[in-house]
């Protein structure tokens, strides 16, 4: 079976988009490097594209989201590998209707991808834990990946730079796609964002 | 640590015209709100005047937010002094209770109030969103539905109404709630773009046609609402591809779409005007609205 893992920039990234709105449902989607991979070799997230907060259960925007990131994605040698989803109350852990559609549309493509639900009860200053559960595809039912199972590549640099991270308030300067369609000129890349994390590697 | 005074230069009365701002287009930026309002009330409380109280109410809900039970319980002390048997504060006190989940502890203080006043429609709106805190959308609909009987005229909740659907994946009400909003708001773009996004996410050749028409008049009431022109596009595209529509109905939609597809990349290139960055995400607009050229058949 498949493995996914992420990489530290997509990790903190994904963390940081719920950070930032601490009041809201957020989601966004997970990309990996577009390449053969050889059997068992796990599929590696090396980004995060920070897309929705609020009301997320509506299709047209999430549409363009798919569509021009899918795009982006074949310029950058990219694919979109999976997508997560932070609920808007702490307790709630599950992925909604909404969150297995998008999902399902996604592994359309990619046959092993996942859906990732951020568990909002494990979001600290310290990242004791990581703060999410995997759900794979299996049987056309979405299955929650055994916990013990590493999702990151390396989580005790991402621990580190995540702590780092929320310690300086980065998530206020993380755009998503819903700032993006306030102002075309916020950029969804973080490139900012990603040069700190590489700083801090 | 740096006081904010210091860090970005500014002085009390511009701290307060801030709160003020952020007070009235009703901002949830907690952190700055805390941030701001506990050196205001710290070190120039007495400056304020009558202000001041306005300003312990505001802080206290942006403390409650952001876990800081210490600077919420200040807060609500010298309102309590301030106002003895206030409603108002009282309601203050139940929000203190639900930040601290003593649901139980807060429904109570809520029906004490609503026992002294029916009337009031804040305890009434909380009691609901204890209801959405623990779960129970079920019952939050209900109860909201209930209420907007009595108060037919309260925007704020039938928006709350209409997220509450969206989010039980209920377009069809949504929809309904969303529709009173727009009766009462005929020129807010906002309500008119969120009700074609629901129309469309219902799907099917009429509610793609009301979608579009939706889109369009959001975008007539404010034409830089970006998501009202890629909601024209998306929706012209897919009538415009529809095996259902007829040939005149297609060929306007296809027509819509190219229209639409025209100012996207007009936007995005005085966006991207000098920047490098934005300059990737042009090219992708480009590409995907190319890929996406709808060919009348």
């Amino acid at each position: 079976m498949t493995v996914i893992k992420l990489t530290t920039q997509a990790y903190c990234k994904m963390l940081l988009h719920a950070a930032k709105y601490p009041h809201c449902a957020v989601n966004g989607l997970l990309v990996a490097e577009n390449q053969k991979r050889k059997d068992g070799q796990p599929v590696l997230c090396v980004d995060c594209v920070p897309l929705f907060h609020g009301t997320l259960a509506l299709a047209p925007m999430m549409e363009i989201a798919l569509t021009l990131i899918d795009t982006w994605c074949k310029e950058n040698k990219y694919v979109i590998a999976g997508y997560y989803q932070a609920n808007e109350r702490i307790k709630e852990t599950r992925p909604n209707q909404f969150a297995e559609k998008v999902a399902a549309r996604i592994a359309e493509n990619f046959s092993e991808a996942a859906l990732i639900m951020v568990d909002n009860s494990k979001i600290s200053m310290s990242c004791y834990d990581p703060a999410i559960s995997v759900f794979e595809h299996h049987d056309n039912k979405w299955k929650c990946r055994d916990a013990s199972i590493d999702c990151c590549e390396d989580w005790s640099e991402a621990q580190k730079i995540m702590s780092a991270l929320l310690e300086d308030r980065s998530y206020d300067s993380l755009i998503d796609f819903d700032n993006h369609l306030d102002d075309l000129r916020n950029d969804w890349t973080n490139p900012e964002i990603n040069k700190s994390i590489l700083h801090l590697c | 640590m740096a006081s904010v005074s210091d860090m970005y230069d500014v002085t009390w009365e511009e701290m307060r015209d801030k709160l003020r701002k952020w007070r009235e287009e009703n901002y949830r930026n907690s952190e700055q709100i805390v941030e701001v309002g506990e050196e205001l009330i710290q070190e120039h409380a007495s400056k304020l005047g009558d202000d001041i109280w306005i300003i312990y109410e505001q802080v206290m809900i942006a403390a409650l937010d952001c876990s800081r039970d210490d600077l919420a319980t200040t807060c609500l002390h010298e309102l309590k002094k301030q106002f003895q048997g206030s409603h108002r504060v009282k309601r203050l006190a139940g929000m203190r209770l639900e930040a601290l989940e003593r649901y139980d502890e807060a429904f109570k203080m809520y029906n004490d109030i609503l026992q002294d006043d029916s009337t009031n429609t804040a305890a009434r709106k909380r009691k609901i969103a204890i209801l959405k805190a623990q779960g129970k959308s079920t019952e939050a609909i209900r109860e909201l539905n209930e209420y907007l009987e009595q108060f037919v005229g309260d925007q704020e909740a039938w928006h709350e109404l209409a997220e509450l659907y969206i989010n039980e994946h209920d377009y069809a009400k949504a929809a309904f709630s969303l529709e009173e909003l727009m009766m009462t708001n005929p020129h807010n773009h906002l309500y008119c773009e969120q009700y074609a996004e629901v129309k469309y996410t219902q799907g099917g050749i009429e509610n793609l046609e009301l979608s579009r028409k939706y889109f369009a008049q959001a975008l007539k009431l404010n034409n830089r609402n970006m998501r009202a022109l890629f909601g024209l596009y998306m929706s012209a595209s897919h009538i415009g591809a529809s095996p259902k529509a007829s040939a005149k109905v297609k060929k306007d939609n296809v027509k819509y779409a190219a229209w639409a597809a025209s100012q996207i990349n007009r936007a995005y290139q005085l966006a991207g005007h000098g920047t490098k960055e934005t300059k990737c995400s042009l090219k992708a607009v480009e590409e995907m609205l190319e890929s996406m050229q709808i060919m009348p058949s």
